[in-house]
């Protein structure tokens, strides 16, 4: 019934452990890259793109744990005894720094070389039909160079599959214990994994989680529209009272009656002046 | 807490029944198991609540006037509180619909759900289908700016070249010799009544077929292997159906933040140097329609409506002349082929017509 995991294929294998971990991190990282956009920092460049990264690793840890020891009891009968998802976090992301260095190179290359293939075929369709619209001749020219680069692309995600599965075997033959459960009772075990005994409680926190979260983004998201139209003048409304500062109140009477007394003292002053000029003509 | 819970759940279900309402909904078998393929029906309606939501809110505030429509949408994005935010989700929620639509479709067909017993199913949901796309269009109208007045317009003349009802359907949505207040009103009423009352209907009927057909399951295995990973509804497909609508939430909301709504200037007959385009959903028919062949007035009836119409029907006739009962993809090369044909085709045509928007005109 169950495959032993020397016989799995290794990136059967690493494929199904990242592509559910994956998707099982993904949810969470989105509310923090939907929260940082609320507040109006971009999660993609510079600090908001740290934060998100940042962010994902104990996510990322978290989620390949999980979907790994499942992977391991559905599929294989096995039982890890091992910190799963942190070992398997940085021989992943040690792998994945390993093959985006080679493919910078190598997508750059094949690049090149598919825009000039690309360009040949649309030389030839040009000759079959001069009219080509120009719009969907680039569409086609994008299309046609973007296919030897995709291959390229999937063939180093089968490459560090490879690799990541190769990982991932020797950590089972390292640490892991056949499961003498029958299968549906290790469908109970990796249920039980994801929902703890005490579902009321479960259901408690994650909704109380999803409260705050929702608090959160309604505080910091913008109450009026971040782009404005160029023409839209608000309408005036007459504005409401400031409140009252107890303090400025003070200060602002302080210097009113400073200047006060500055022109009472000049006023005097041009009196006593005025007193000592000749007494004016028709007075 | 329990005993009070318990009471009231034991004085409803005395009532109505609850236990089977319950086992009805939540214990019907699925083939094979639970499976993320699934969740495109229900996230559709998980949109559709969410536009029927945010909807109503922006009725709250939107004057369907030719004079108030432009200012009371203005007043939404710059001065109601979140109002900004809400008509920026309905506007990608609208997307997200149609995006869906195709997912939906395209695993329906690819898994060959179409097929006998579920032609229905498949007939109905065309009709929806249909539905999803009139929402758009009537939408577009509404914040009455330049780009939905000549959208409108464009789309107007498209469906007067329909032979027979054209000129009637043409006259029915304009009310008037150019787009106006009737236009609006006409406009207004089909997007939050019509069109609403007719897909909340439909979408009942598309899951009692559903339902009565049963789910078609996987296309691969015994029945005995299938039999074996049968599961209820309820809670692995429930599961996976709440985390791919919470994911569809959350990415309608990004992007209602990366990019939210901007009018352009208030609508007037003339447009200026506003080039006229509609919504991206239909922008492949518009490329379609730049190309020599569908030139003049013979040309564009054959682009607009013709190869529109036929492939339309070409689906309705789908499940009645394709009636080999295999359902494994990987074992109908037309089928897969066509699929290929039909997604590459709307893919190049939309991207030609981005290029020639941002590059060429
Ligand atoms: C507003 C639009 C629609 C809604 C809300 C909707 C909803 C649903 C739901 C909830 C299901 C149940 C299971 C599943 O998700 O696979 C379903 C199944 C199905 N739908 Fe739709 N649908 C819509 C549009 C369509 C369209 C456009 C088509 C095809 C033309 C279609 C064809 C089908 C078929 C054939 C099934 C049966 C699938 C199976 O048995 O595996 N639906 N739909």
């Amino acid at each position: 019934m169950t495959p032993s995991p020397e016989k799995t294929p290794s990136v059967k294998l690493a494929w199904a452990v990242s592509w559910s971990a994956f998707w099982t991190g993904f949810p969470l990282k989105l509310i923090v890259a939907l929260l940082l956009l609320a507040a109006g920092i971009n999660p993609w460049e510079g600090g908001g793109l740290i934060a998100l990264l940042l962010v994902s690793i104990p996510i990322d840890i978290w989620a390949l744990g999980l979907t790994a020891r499942t992977v391991f009891l559905e599929r294989l009968g096995l039982d890890i005894d091992a910190p799963v998802g942190f070992t398997l976090w940085w021989q992943g992301a040690v792998l994945g720094g390993l093959v985006l260095g080679i493919s910078y190179y190598a997508v750059s290359g094949a690049v090149d070389v598919g825009k000039k293939v690309a360009a040949g075929i649309i030389g030839l369709i040009k000759k079959v039909f001069p009219h080509f619209p120009i719009a969907e001749q680039i569409t086609v020219e994008l299309l046609l160079w973007t296919i030897p680069v995709t291959i390229l692309a999937l063939v180093l995600l089968l490459i560090w599959l490879k690799l990541f599965g190769w990982c991932i075997k020797r950590l089972i033959a390292s640490s892991g214990t056949t499961s003498s459960a029958s299968y549906f009772e290790r469908v109970r075990q990796w249920d039980s994994a994801r929902v703890p005994d005490d579902v009321g409680l479960m259901i408690t926190s994650f909704g109380a989680a999803m409260v705050l979260v929702t608090i959160a983004f309604w505080m910091v998201l913008p109450v009026t529209t971040p782009h404005p139209h160029q023409d839209y003048q608000m309408p005036e409304v007459s504005k409401p009272a400031k409140p009252m500062k107890p303090e400025d109140a003070l200060k602002k009477t302080e210097n009113s009656l400073a200047k006060a007394e500055a022109i009472l003292a000049s006023l005097e002053d041009a009196k006593s002046k005025e007193s000592k000029k000749p007494e004016r003509k028709g007075k | 807490m329990n005993a009070l819970f318990q009471q009231v759940y034991d004085f409803v279900e005395e009532r109505i029944g609850l236990k089977t309402l319950e086992a009805k909904l939540m214990k019907e078998p699925i083939k094979g198991g639970s499976r993320w393929a699934y969740v495109f029906g229900s996230v559709l309606l998980f949109i559709f609540i969410m536009q029927a939501i945010t909807g109503m809110l922006l009725m709250f505030y939107y004057i369907p006037s030719a004079d108030h429509a432009y200012a009371s949408t203005q007043f939404i994005i710059h001065e109601v509180d979140y109002g900004w935010y809400i008509l920026s989700y309905h506007f990608w929620g609208s997307s997200a619909m149609v995006v869906m639509v195709f997912a939906h479709m395209s695993q329906v067909f690819l898994w060959g759900a179409y097929k006998k017993p579920r032609e229905m199913v498949w007939l109905v949901g065309l009709a929806l289908f249909g539905l999803v796309m009139a929402f758009g269009f009537t939408g577009y109208l509404l914040p009455w700016d330049q780009r939905a007045y000549w959208a409108t317009t464009v789309g107007v003349e498209i469906m007067d070249k329909t032979p027979v009802i054209g000129d009637f359907l043409a006259r029915f949505l304009k009310g008037g010799p150019t787009p106006g207040q009737m236009t609006l009103s006409r406009f207004f009423v089909i997007h939050v009544m019509i069109l609403p009352g007719a897909l909340m209907g439909l979408a009942g009927l598309h899951l009692f077929l559903f339902r009565s057909a049963g789910p078609a399951g996987p296309f691969r295995g015994t029945p005995d292997e299938l039999k074996a990973k049968t599961d209820f509804f309820f809670p692995r497909q429930v599961w996976k159906d709440i985390m791919a609508m919470g994911v569809v939430f959350l990415i309608i909301s990004t992007l209602a933040l990366i990019e939210p709504v901007q009018l352009l200037e208030q609508a007037t007959p003339d447009p200026g140097d506003y080039h006229p385009e509609p919504e991206w959903y239909f922008l492949f028919l518009f490329q379609l329609l730049r190309w020599k062949v569908f030139s003049g007035e013979f040309g564009q009836f054959l682009g607009a409506i013709a190869i529109p119409g036929l492939f339309m029907l070409l689906l309705v006739a789908l499940p009645f002349i394709d009636r080999n009962p295999e359902r494994n993809i990987f074992k109908r090369p037309i089928a897969l082929l066509c699929w290929a044909v039909v997604m590459i085709g709307i893919t190049v045509l939309t991207v030609s017509a981005i290029l020639n928007r941002e590059f060429l005109d």
